[in-house]
């Protein structure tokens, strides 16, 4: 009979060590994230795709259902996601723990001002700060502490492929601002303020946006405006993700001979980007290529 | 004075809310949306045999207010106040609802809502009318629950059913039954118990594809739609919309619905007693239906074209019916801050004696003050 609970115990318990740690991701980038940490131990989806506007994601009672099961629920943060919550509430599930990224990022473009007539601001900063790679070092940290609170057996295997996701990371960061350093100070137009912390690892100069103001869409005197600008500071590059319409940075292409550059802000915007690393990587070459 | 009274205490509110920053973790969320219609009709002197359109009038329609917050870790509190037009010198500020939704710590990952509220009956009596991608209310909507839809006093009870990854939702509702009486014209003057109505309904919504998606859902709604003669009433409907996204800044969307009710009546709603062909009073089980069908195509972000056809009996006999089309035009040009929709329809109506064909062309204008949410499927 003590042999028969014994085995029972040892299989209730096997059974627990090995079952994986549900997890959803808000953006694709964090899922390849949580792949690279916590491998076959943990089951990862996301909601919004690499080549959907972050921002504006439909609350689609299929999301609500990837969330039902889930025991981590990891955002961005700082209100990229004001869909989330409403995926939340909809999953009924009152387990979940919502994990926000940002607690320990040095936040860029914090407004004094907090109103609509300065367009779609963030009152907590600009939310894109995982296209500086320097920020992954914090997210994965962050990422570790939230699977292990799940899973605390697994905790040294997490905090060990984490260690080594950074170090291969370090080694791809001095690579790609080895390739920018001849374009430091480098004047660029982005379509939206998702560069922001892209360009301040690399030392870039984001002169301005095709959008007036974020979130709102080009006008023709803004596009005026930005005419003279790329032509008195020659700026070779506008850099627009691949879910904003075209035509206002192709127009602004056609009048000053600048590049339009597709870059993507998420894993899967671009077919190139089939991880983390392969989209900076195929953000950094584009511009550099653009640039030289 | 008192819509200015209305619009000082609306601004005073938005303004405390948006200027302490700090606060705003604890205030509730507002948001105020005022709408307000250019229109004009070529039905006005059909009476005379005159068919010309009116000089196109500028009403104001109604100002919707929104107030939402988390009361706890465990619910959440919605308030929509509403000041309807046109006149506004005369309005009131009005309650359309205002309920408390239990989200977590049930069993059964059970929800609850309680207070009064837009009963989840079909797809669009959810949707605030600034919502719609038309202007005009659906005839099967307008006939069958009146212009205030299923809005009602209760307790919802909803649930997630084991169906898989499909996700599958069943919601039931105990309400009052004040809002048959706002369809049908009789009111209850008894002083008696309340004659409560109950509506349930059950949705499941397919994923399609990455770029497709499919909510289809049954409902019910019983009640007693005569309290002098305590006769009751079933309504049955389908809903469906399917909505197909093939980019950021294009999608198409196809909804409808189909009505069937059934009730047992001693009088129409004009108060008309049913006599039988010897001229003694006679209860006539009565069947009738309604529905309508819009397909809307969003484009270049802030564009939509679409085309909605409605066809409705009365509750009380297929005698009295209707029928419209129309077609309707969306300009958003800074998301929904601010909109334009325009509307041409053409509606027909056909009860004993009398049959008229209207045509109809309004141009909406909405803005919005506040937080956006995002939009629900």
């Amino acid at each position: 009979m003590k042999r028969i609970i014994l085995i029972g115990l040892i299989s209730l318990l096997a059974g627990v060590s090995s079952a994986a740690v549900r997890v959803v991701t808000s953006l694709p980038d964090l899922a390849d994230f949580v792949k690279q940490i916590g491998g076959d131990r943990v089951k990862v989806d996301c909601i919004a795709r690499g080549d959907q506007n972050p921002h504006f994601i439909e609350v689609k009672p299929s999301y609500m259902m990837k969330l039902k099961s889930a025991d981590v629920f990891l955002t961005i943060g700082m209100e990229l996601e004001l869909w989330a919550q409403q995926l939340v509430d909809g999953s009924r599930n009152s387990s979940l723990d919502v994990v926000d990224l940002s607690r320990g990022i040095d936040k860029l473009e914090v407004p004094t001002r907090l109103d609509a007539s300065q367009g779609d601001v963030h009152r907590f900063g600009n939310p894109h700060y995982w296209l500086d790679p320097r920020n992954v070092r914090v997210i994965v940290g962050e990422i570790v502490s939230a699977l292990a609170k799940v899973s605390p057996s697994d905790q040294k295997f997490f905090e060990a492929n984490a260690d080594a996701y950074v170090h291969t990371l370090e080694g791809k960061i001095a690579e790609w601002q080895e390739l920018m350093r001849p374009f430091a100070g480098s004047k660029i137009v982005t379509f939206h303020k998702s560069w922001s912390y892209f360009a301040n690892w690399l030392g870039l100069d984001v002169v301005d946006q095709v959008e007036p103001k974020p979130g709102i869409p080009p006008s023709p005197s803004h596009t005026a405006e930005l005419i003279n600008k790329i032509r008195q500071s020659k700026i070779k590059a506008i850099v627009v993700e691949p879910f904003y319409d075209t035509s206002a940075p192709e127009q602004l292409a056609r009048s000053t001979g600048a590049k339009v550059l597709s870059l993507s802000t998420s894993v899967g915007g671009v077919q190139e980007a089939t991880s983390y690393i392969a989209l900076i990587d195929f953000d950094v070459k584009t511009l550099a290529a653009a640039l030289r | 004075m008192r819509a200015y009274q209305v619009f000082l205490l609306v601004s005073g509110l938005i303004l405390s809310a948006g200027s302490i920053t700090a606060q705003t973790t604890i205030n509730p969320d507002l948001s105020v949306i005022p709408r307000f219609l250019i229109s004009t009709d070529d039905g006005s002197r059909l009476a005379e045999g005159v068919r010309e359109f009116s000089r196109p009038d500028f009403t104001f329609q109604e100002l919707e207010l929104a107030i939402q917050a988390y009361l706890n870790p465990y619910a959440k509190g919605d308030i929509v106040l509403t000041v309807p037009g046109p006149d506004l010198e005369t309005a009131k500020l009005g309650i359309e609802e205002t309920y408390a939704t239990i989200l977590r710590g049930l069993p059964g990952d059970l929800n609850i809502r309680i207070g009064k509220y837009r009963a989840e009956f079909g797809k669009l009596n959810l949707m605030h009318p600034h919502a719609w991608p038309f202007l005009s209310q659906p005839l099967l909507a307008k006939r069958f629950f009146g212009e205030e839809g299923l809005n009602d006093l209760g307790i919802s009870v909803s649930a997630l059913l084991p169906t898989g990854e499909v996700y599958t939702k069943l919601t039931v509702d105990l309400l009052r039954g004040t809002s048959v009486s706002q369809a049908t014209g009789l009111t209850d003057s008894t002083g008696g118990k309340p004659f409560y109505a109950n509506s349930a309904r059950l949705s499941s919504f397919f994923t399609l594809s990455d770029e497709a998606d499919l909510e289809v859902g049954l409902s019910g709604y019983t009640g007693i739609h005569d309290p002098y003669a305590h006769q009751r009433f079933w309504y049955g409907n389908i809903d469906y919309k399917y909505k197909y996204r093939a980019s950021s800044y294009t999608s198409l969307t196809i909804q409808g619905e189909l009505l069937l009710n059934t009730r047992k009546a001693s009088q129409d709603h004009q108060f008309h007693q049913f006599v039988d062909v010897r001229g003694d009073p006679e209860v006539r089980s009565i069947t009738t239906s309604g529905m309508y069908l819009y397909a809307d195509y969003q484009f270049f972000k802030i564009y939509s074209v679409g085309a909605r056809v409605d066809w409705a009996e009365s509750p009380y006999g297929k005698e009295d019916r209707a029928r419209a089309f129309s077609l309707f035009f969306g300009y958003y040009p800074v998301e929904e801050t601010l909109g334009a929709r325009l509307e041409y329809q053409n509606s027909q109506s056909d009860s004993p004696g009398l049959s008229q064909t209207v045509n109809m062309i309004a141009l909406q204008i909405l803005f919005s003050l506040g937080p956006h949410k995002a939009h629900p499927f």
